[in-house]
Formats: structure tokens, C-alpha cells, sequence
């Protein structure tokens, strides 16, 4: 009986008083979103407002465009030759402490830019270092052995080089096409192919944002949403721009799963050009729909500084990592000489 | 048996016997080490699941707390929580590496909104999102001394007054005849039957909803059940030896484990009370805080069975010793529900009530013997018979108001 009964007692104040793992003494702080400062002698888990980086940096990728090794034909039409090699066993920090397996186009997702002007002769050496098969699709117009669909490119070292002439002019996305195409898709093999006009656009300050989703879970719901790729990252490093001068942003959905994604800007309205494919703009506004793939050209241009929050307006994806922020400073401080555009 | 053998041999013998004994088990070490080292690669089979499970959530001041507990084979780092299935800044104390079967507190600061269902997730290094739901939302219990009045009153409402109550049916089962009296120790059967199979159903109803798979909740049940039954029987048996040569009589003597096995059980309905309050379903606990009152008045009735066959005893005497079982059988109730309401933990509710399932069978068996004893060798009496079969239907008409 007393047996029976120190066991019992035994193992329910194991029960009540469960094992904590050793304690720290160190106190920390955090602040909510209401602004409510918390202690806590723990560890602080806040992808959303500390500061924290990962190995892959959106910041880097916001503004780095891709065009390729330049040479001449005899005729005068520009050759840009580009290298992209796919891998799919990187196990990436894709927000702090959340580790998942990518499928990349040169080690990153999105892969890199590919930027040419119409009209240019684009030849892309891709190499195939993964273990499964994988293919560059492009959206736009070209031929259709050079469709990345049924041309699959074998895995440990495959090759295949896409021959095409840059066309339509806008923005486009290119993606692997090997089924199972959402298992592709949503490991990371996308990047962003921008089709310059020959008359050039505006000079403007330009960025590419694809906006995309992360099922870490594999349980065909995204568990992150983002703007390149890492939850919250242009919440807690705001991109900074000046005021009075032309931002244009070349903006790609590629979130899965969900039937649509949308991109609201705060403080202001944009001129929107769908696909990019006109130069005259279809749209004044601050909120676009988005659906698979669908993407186009934002300009706006910022009369006072301070901070602007852009997020999707699904509420459900900005909560979970798509949202960012807009740093405004006043460009009578700064020097915009920086500012161009295209090659 | 070993230990006479033992003695008849030679101390050589008796070396040779511990040997035989040792070896083996020096082979199992041997085993056990071979395998957690240089033959670690033939358990490098498979991908191992990281799992945790969020055992308990708690709604304080603009805040909501989460009790994670690491169920799985392998070690996880805490890295996201998140409310209604949107990611909120968190802190995790100690921290948020959590080895095998460790805990962490999640602290949420979070403007909830009483009475709403919440769903509270947690995600893991791996990127795995694990939930709870919560129905609806209340504030945790404080630990003061109003609560704790208001539970000790609960607690004799639904505990120790039906005891006392079932109990003032002594006179009259005293004056019965023998076959009648054998109806009531039978009645008294199928009432503890219904309360056994009640309270396994209701731990491994705990088990299935708030522990981890890796507890192995029905069989943790079954463990302990067993444990608790033949714990108490070897302890009632040496009780009723003894009741022989002391001053309890047989008939106290069982009465006194029945009134400990009661006992043992209300603590658990007294822990389900708590509970309810504490989860915030308070209407779901008035029906709760009726029905077990009303179905409890029928335990007293269980006591006051055997205690009737006492003749020898001074009308003093019985009537201490009446307050004394009641006041053992109810009493658990009042720390039940202490324990339901301020600290509710699922891996002790289900000890408990295996516990209670458990000292509910002995107590059965007793009662079987005790009716054997009088005379009804085959138990197949028609008023045994009957006294079971309407035990079972009372408790569990009794049981639809809860």
C-alpha cells in the first residue's frame, strides 16, 4: 500500500511538475505588436519584428539582375549567355531556426534574374547537378524544343543549353517543368526573366519581388508566405528608398496552393502594367490580384518619407511573412544620382 | 520457493546459483552496448519523426501559455508559435531546445477574447507545424483562497454529503432478510462495476485527447489498473487477516476498503470537476457537479452493505465509524478537484483514474467473496443476479445526467 502509494505520488508530481529543462538567468525582452514589452528569462522566438538574417539574403537579391555574358554577332544582335545550374539537396534556414530541403537554380530561391533587352540572343547553359530530372521552362515565346517541358535534362551532370530570342517585352517567370510539377515548383526551382524594351523605360530605382510561398510541413498548405522568399525579412530590414524618386518594381507570383496572392501598398497608389508587356500603364491603384504565375510592373513614386508598409491584403499571408516595409528618406538629404535603368 | 532452496545447498552451490544468475544478465549488457555503439548502424534505419505535443494551454492576462512536451524519438528546437494559425513573437522558457520527453513554456502575448475557440501552434526546426484547439477560451484558475473554499464546497456537495447520504440506508438494509441483503451487496457490485468501466473509458478518453502517442495511453491505463488492483488487494487481504485479531471486525474491515476504493475513485471524479471548471466549461461542470452527486449517493449505499452485518457493534461506534468511511470516500473529491482546477496535468489524470478503476475491481471482488462466504457459492442467486444487472442499469441512468 505505501508502495502503491509513493509510486503514485511519484510519478504525478512528475506529472504536475513537469521537467523543465535547465534554467537560464539571463534576461531578455521583446515587444509585441501592440507594443507591450515582454521579459522572459527564455529564449525570444520572433521571426516577425528582431532582426535577425539567414543565409540567404533578400536584400542582395532585391536588386541584382543577371545580363549575362555580352557578345556581338556579326549583324549587331547581342549574344547573352548565362549558366544556371540546378541542385535539390540544399537544406536552407529559411526563416530563423526553421531548416527546409530547396531545389535551387544557382544555390538560391528564387534563382537568380535573367535580364536582356528584346531582341537578344539568349543562350542559357544549364546544368543539372541534382538527383531527380529538372528543365528550365520560360515563359514567353520561343521555340518549342526549347520549351523546358519535354526535353527533360538527366540528373548528376545533365546538360542542355535553351537557345531563344528574348520576347515578349515584360516580366516573366522561369520555372522547372518535370512532373511532379508542384513538388518543383514549391521546393524552389523559379526565378524571374525580364524582357527589356528597346527604347528603354524611365530610370527608376528597380527591384524584383517574387512572391512566394513555403510548405515546410508537405501538407499542401503554405507555412510561410514571403516576398523572396524569407517570412518578414523587409519587416526587419526595411528597404530604403527615396522620396521623389521613380521605384518600379518587377513583382511575380509564385505561391502555390492558394488560388491567389494580392500586393497592397501603403501611403500611396501605383501605376500597374500587367505582364509588363505594354508601356502604357492599365491600372492606377494600391492593391492588385494575383494568381499563379501572374505578374506585371509597379511604379510609384513617394512624396513624404517615413515608413510604408506593403503586405499582401490576404491577411493570412501577411501574417505568416508577406509583409515588408518601405524606408522613405528624404531625397533632399540624399544623392538619387545612382539612379538608372537596364544594362 | 528460492529462498528454502537456497538454504539446503553449499555455499559453493550458492555461488554457482548467483552466477547463473549474473551471467545472462551480463550477456543483455553486453547486447545493450553492442547496440548503442559499434553496431549503432543497424539501428541507422529510416528517417526518425521529431514530434511534440502541446499538453496544455492556459489563457492569462493578454497572454496565452502553452506546456509543450518533446513525445518524439529525436531532439527539436522550438522555433515558431503561432495563434489561429498566424505566426506570433514568442518566448519559450527555460529555452527552446527540448530533448526527449522535456518541456517548455510557450508565452504568447496575445489580446484574446473569452469564450472563443483558439488554435495554438507550435513549429518545429523541420519546419513541422503541430496544434492544439481549444473550444473556448477562459482565464486559468488563480490559486486563491476563494477558489479553493469554492472547490472544498464542490467538493462535500458532490463527494461527502451523497456519501453520507447513501449511508442513512443502513437501518434498513440491517433489517432485511439474507437474500435481500445479497441484493444489495450485488446491487452494490453493479454500481462499482459501471464506476470501473467508467473511469477506464474516461482515462483513456484523456490519453487519446491530451497525451502523446509515445505514452502508449491504453496500455499505460492497463498498467496501472492492474498495479492499483493488486496492490490493494494484497494490502485489503492482509487488512481482513488482521481484522481477525484486532478490533475491526470482518464486516468493518471490508466496508473500510470499499469506503478506500470509493475513495480513490471520487478523487478522480473530483479531478474531472476541476477541470471542467478550469477549462472554463462551467455550464458542462454544473451537469457535471449534479450528476456525480446524484450517481454518488449510491457508494454510500455500497459501504453501508457490508457494515450492516456488524451486529456487535455499539450504535456510537457505527455512527463514528459511518462519518469516518463517508468522510474517507468523499473527502478525495475536495483534493480531485483542487488538483483538476489548479493544476491540471492529462499524464496524472490518467494515473489517478486507473488508480480509482483499478481499486474499484479489488473492491468487487471482495464484495464477490464476501457474498461466496455467505453462502451463495455459485454467485448465480437470483437476487445476485438481479442486484448486478440493476446496479449496471442504475448508474448508468444515473451517468445520463452527466
Amino acid at each position: 500500500m505505501i508502495l502503491l502509494l509513493s509510486v503514485t505520488i511519484g510519478l504525478s508530481v512528475i506529472a504536475i511538475f513537469p521537467n523543465f529543462s535547465e534554467a537560464q538567468s539571463e534576461l531578455k525582452t521583446f515587444i509585441t505588436h501592440s507594443g507591450k514589452v515582454i521579459r522572459t528569462t527564455g529564449d525570444v522566438i520572433d521571426p516577425l519584428y528582431t532582426v535577425s538574417t539567414v543565409e540567404f539574403d533578400p536584400m542582395e537579391y532585391l536588386r541584382e539582375f543577371n545580363y549575362g555574358e555580352v557578345s556581338k554577332l556579326a549583324d549587331g544582335t547581342t549574344v547573352r549567355e548565362y549558366t544556371i545550374i540546378a541542385e535539390d539537396d540544399k537544406v536552407m534556414e529559411v526563416s530563423p531556426g526553421v531548416f527546409y530541403n530547396v531545389w535551387t537554380y544557382n544555390g538560391t530561391v528564387p534563382g537568380p534574374t535573367i535580364r536582356a533587352t528584346e531582341g537578344d540572343l539568349l543562350k542559357i547553359n544549364f546544368i543539372n547537378n541534382g538527383s531527380k530530372e529538372h528543365t528550365i521552362h520560360f515563359h514567353g515565346i520561343h521555340p518549342a524544343g526549347m520549351d523546358g517541358v519535354f526535353e527533360a535534362v538527366g540528373p548528376g551532370g545533365g546538360k542542355f543549353v535553351y537557345e531563344f530570342e528574348a520576347g515578349p517585352v515584360g516580366v516573366h517567370p522561369y520555372h522547372c517543368h518535370v512532373m511532379p510539377l508542384e513538388e518543383h515548383i514549391v521546393h524552389g526551382l523559379y526565378g524571374v526573366f525580364i524582357v527589356d524594351p528597346k527604347e528603354g523605360r524611365e530610370p527608376a530605382d528597380e527591384m524584383v519581388m517574387v512572391l512566394n510561398g513555403l510548405d515546410t510541413d508537405f501538407d499542401t498548405e503554405n507555412n510561410f508566405y514571403a516576398a523572396n522568399t524569407i517570412p518578414f525579412y523587409y519587416q526587419h530590414h526595411p528597404i530604403q528608398i527615396n522620396s521623389h524618386e521613380l521605384i518600379r518594381i518587377y513583382v511575380v507570383n509564385m505561391v502555390e496552393f492558394d488560388p491567389i496572392n494580392n500586393f497592397h501598398l501603403h501611403g500611396n497608389l501605383y501605376e500597374y502594367y500587367p505582364t509588363g508587356t505594354d508601356l502604357v500603364p492599365s491600372f492606377y491603384t494600391d492593391m492588385i490580384t494575383l494568381s499563379q504565375t501572374e505578374r506585371g510592373i509597379m511604379e510609384f513614386v513617394y512624396e513624404y518619407p517615413g515608413k510604408y508598409l506593403f503586405h499582401a491584403h490576404k491577411v493570412e499571408f501577411s501574417e505568416k511573412g508577406w509583409v515588408g516595409i518601405f524606408l522613405v528618406n528624404d531625397s533632399s538629404e540624399s544623392d538619387d544620382s545612382d539612379v538608372e535603368y537596364g544594362s | 520457493m528460492t529462498v528454502m532452496w537456497n538454504m539446503a545447498v553449499s555455499e559453493t552451490s550458492k555461488f554457482k546459483v548467483v552466477a547463473s544468475g549474473v551471467i545472462p544478465f551480463a550477456f543483455v549488457v553486453v547486447m545493450m552496448l553492442y547496440i548503442f555503439g559499434p553496431g549503432a548502424d543497424l539501428l541507422d534505419l529510416g528517417v526518425a519523426l521529431p514530434e511534440i505535443t502541446i499538453e496544455k494551454v492556459d489563457f492569462i492576462d493578454s497572454e496565452i501559455q502553452a506546456t509543450v512536451r518533446n513525445t518524439g524519438p529525436i531532439s527539436v528546437q522550438i522555433a515558431i508559435a503561432d495563434v489561429n494559425d498566424r505566426i506570433q513573437p514568442a518566448a519559450v522558457e527555460p529555452d527552446g531546445f527540448l530533448d526527449r520527453y522535456e518541456t517548455a513554456l510557450v508565452r504568447i502575448p496575445f489580446e484574446w477574447n473569452e469564450a472563443e475557440p483558439y488554435r495554438i501552434g507550435i513549429t518545429i526546426d523541420d519546419g513541422t507545424r503541430f496544434e492544439k484547439e481549444i473550444e473556448s477560451a477562459a482565464f486559468a484558475l488563480e490559486f486563491t483562497s476563494d477558489l479553493v473554499i469554492f472547490f472544498a464546497i464542490i467538493g462535500t456537495y458532490v463527494g461527502i454529503i451523497p456519501v453520507m447520504i447513501g449511508l442513512l440506508w443502513l437501518p434498513f438494509i440491517r433489517r432485511i432478510s439474507k437474500s435481500k441483503y445479497h441484493f444489495f451487496l450485488a446491487l452494490t457490485v453493479g454500481l462499482l462495476l459501471f464506476l470501473g468501466i467508467d473511469a477506464i473509458e474516461e482515462a483513456i478518453e484523456v490519453s487519446n485527447e491530451n497525451l502523446a502517442g509515445s505514452f502508449n495511453g491504453i496500455l499505460l491505463t492497463a498498467t496501472v489498473v492492474v498495479i492499483s488492483f493488486i496492490g490493494l488487494y494484497y494490502a485489503g487481504q492482509k487488512l481482513i487477516d488482521r481484522a481477525d485479531s484486532s478490533k475491526l471486525t470482518k464486516p468493518v474491515a471490508i466496508a473500510l476498503m470499499i469506503a478506500i476504493g470509493i475513495g480513490l475513485h471520487n478523487f478522480g471524479e473530483g479531478l474531472a470537476i476541476g477541470a471542467a471548471v478550469g477549462l472554463g466549461s462551467i455550464a458542462f461542470s454544473t451537469f457535471l457537479i449534479v450528476g456525480f452527486a446524484l450517481h454518488n449517493t449510491t457508494e454510500g449505499i455500497a459501504i453501508a452493505g457490508p457494515l450492516s452485518k456488524d451486529k456487535t457493534l455499539s450504535k456510537k461506534s457505527l455512527i463514528t465509524k459511518l462519518i469516518g468511511f463517508g468522510l474517507i470516500a468523499g473527502s478525495p473529491a475536495i483534493f480531485g478537484a483542487w488538483i483538476g482546477g489548479f493544476s491540471y496535468s492529462p499524464f496524472s489524470s490518467v494515473i489517478f483514474l486507473a488508480i480509482g478503476a483499478g481499486a474499484i475491481f479489488q473492491v468487487i471482488v471482495v464484495i464477490l467473496r464476501l457474498i461466496r462466504e455467505e453462502g451463495d457459492k455459485n454467485l448465480s442467486g437470483s437476487s445476485v443476479v438481479a442486484g448486478i444487472a440493476i446496479g449496471m442499469l442504475v448508474m448508468y441512468l444515473t451517468s445520463i445526467l452527466v
